[in-house]
């Protein structure tokens, strides 16, 4: 029954694993390029932007016409809802990874203690994990999976806050100015994990109908990062 | 998980509840047409019945104002009450109970007699003889029916001259004449032209207010328009009765339905 309408919400389900293995390229060519200094490689991710933010409009616009045409109810609605919600997430993820890319521009000429880019590594590190799991349990509609996201985002909420305290033990002028721009960039790779966390809750919705908030207690928007 | 439909209906109706169905079995002879449906349908709401062709939802709706009764060899168990009163209970007339439970049809039915005399017919059957009294009558329940403005002026117009929705809302003011309870509407829509359809829908909501509503409908999208709540229906297997799956507010049978069965129906997976 509806063939054809199945196949379309197939496809369009396909599409957002693909858009998502896009933001995951993004982000961590982003973190890369600013732990290598690499300038070429964040003009990549800058440029990779373009591809994603058609991408996700085109796909919101085919989200909209299959909403206005076919009807969806039940399973079928909460997909697409929930597609639209999570698109819209991949769109700021990508945008994130962009603004990651731009410290690269203005950081690669210069250096800064060696602890501070060993904290953005190892941050990149767990963010790609927590965005390899959401796209996995988006694909394969894992919920074990998706409640284990805020587990995996917490160690990453702390390494920011480490980041910060190491921000401010440092003196030289230079320095701050360099550190400022990594802290940005930490602060960033952070909230491409709060996405992931949820669209993990989207998840949760689009599999059981019910809306539930993930503890937020560690990634709360609103925390002081010293605190 | 609710998947039986006795603890469905307690999750779904809010407010009064205008039938209690318990328990109820139908049989067309030796043929078991539905089984243990049990269900309140709430006062001053729209109900819709959903689910595939013979599925037994027009059966179902027809035990509810006694028309079955003319089919000879039908019979029921289990327990109606129409305001706590059994309908199928000794000293019920089932001509009373009729006019308290009105009935749309799916082929707009006027009879072959003027507009007006269509709308005046039940209240002149029930005793109504002055002019001025019946003239008040048929214009309020063309007003309800959303049929006045067109028909004002040709109301000595023969009522098979109108249009079919213009016929279909001329049934509707005919059964609004006599003051009913309740109205059931088998696929009210299926045979008239998309404006009427919004006609019939917007009269519905308007009228839930003081006439309890339910209705048959093949066209989900129209349960979810206009109904409060919605029941699913569905033969399993062929040869079997058919049951009462889900019954709850349309919102959440549309969004989150919790039967499995319902939501491969209402996606489009079957039927």
């Amino acid at each position: 029954m509806r063939e054809n309408y199945r196949n379309e919400l197939k496809a369009i389900k396909a599409e957002v694993v693909d858009i998502g293995r896009l933001v995951i390229e993004m982000s961590r060519d982003a973190t890369v390029s600013l732990v290598e200094g690499d300038v070429d490689l964040a003009e990549r991710v800058i440029t990779a932007d373009d591809d994603l933010d058609t991408r996700t409009l085109a796909l919101e616009e085919r989200t909209l016409e299959t909403i206005a045409t076919q009807f969806p109810v039940a399973r079928d609605l909460r997909l697409l809802y929930s597609l639209a919600h999570i698109n819209i997430h991949m769109e700021r993820m990508g945008d994130l990874a962009v603004n990651i890319a731009k410290a690269t521009r203005r950081t690669a000429e210069r250096t800064g203690p060696r602890t501070l880019y060993d904290l953005i590594r190892a941050q990149g590190n767990l963010v790609h994990r927590v965005l390899e799991a959401m796209l996995e349990a988006f694909e394969t509609s894992d919920l074990e999976l998706a409640y284990k996201l805020e587990e995996m985002d917490e160690p990453i909420d702390h390494l920011f806050k480490q980041f910060f305290r190491e921000l401010s033990r440092l003196q030289e002028e230079e320095e701050i100015e360099w550190a400022s721009s990594m802290v940005l960039a930490s602060r960033y790779l952070e909230r491409i994990a709060d996405h992931a966390v949820d669209i993990g809750e989207r998840l949760v919705y689009m599999v059981t109908g019910e809306f539930e908030a993930f503890d937020e207690s560690f990634g709360d928007e609103g925390e002081s990062p010293a605190s | 998980m609710t998947t039986t439909p006795v603890t469905a209906q307690t999750d779904s109706t809010e407010g009064v509840a205008k039938f209690s169905v318990r328990g109820l079995d139908f049989y067309y002879g030796d043929f078991h047409a539905l089984t243990g449906i049990t269900i309140d349908v709430a006062e001053n709401a729209v109900t819709a019945f959903i689910g595939p062709s013979g599925c037994g939802k027009s059966t179902f709706l027809r035990c509810l104002n006694r028309m079955n009764d003319l089919i000879p060899g039908t019979r029921i168990e289990g327990r109606i009450t129409l305001d706590g009163a059994d309908i199928y209970g000794p000293g019920v007339d089932p001509v009373d109970l009729r006019r308290r439970v009105g009935m749309i049809f799916q082929q707009p039915n006027p009879f072959p007699m003027s507009i007006y005399d269509n709308v005046a017919f039940g209240p002149r059957l029930h005793g109504v003889k002055k002019k001025e009294e019946l003239d008040g009558i048929v214009e309020q329940a063309l007003v309800r029916a959303n049929l006045w403005k067109e028909v004002k002026d040709i109301m000595g117009r023969g009522g098979l001259t109108l249009s079919g929705g213009q016929q279909q809302r001329l049934c509707i003011a005919r059964v609004l004449a006599v003051q009913p309870d309740v109205l059931l509407m088998d696929e009210p829509c299926s045979a008239i032209d998309p404006t009427s359809v919004q006609k019939v829908e917007d009269l519905m909501a308007e009228l839930k207010s003081s006439v309890t509503i339910i209705i048959v409908t093949h066209n989900m999208q129209q349960a979810a328009r206009v109904s409060d709540e919605t029941a699913f229906f569905l033969q399993e297997r062929q040869g079997e009765p058919a049951e009462l799956i889900e019954f709850a507010r349309t919102a959440e049978i549309f969004t989150s339905p919790h039967d499995r069965r319902t939501e491969d129906y209402i996606t489009g997976r079957f039927g």
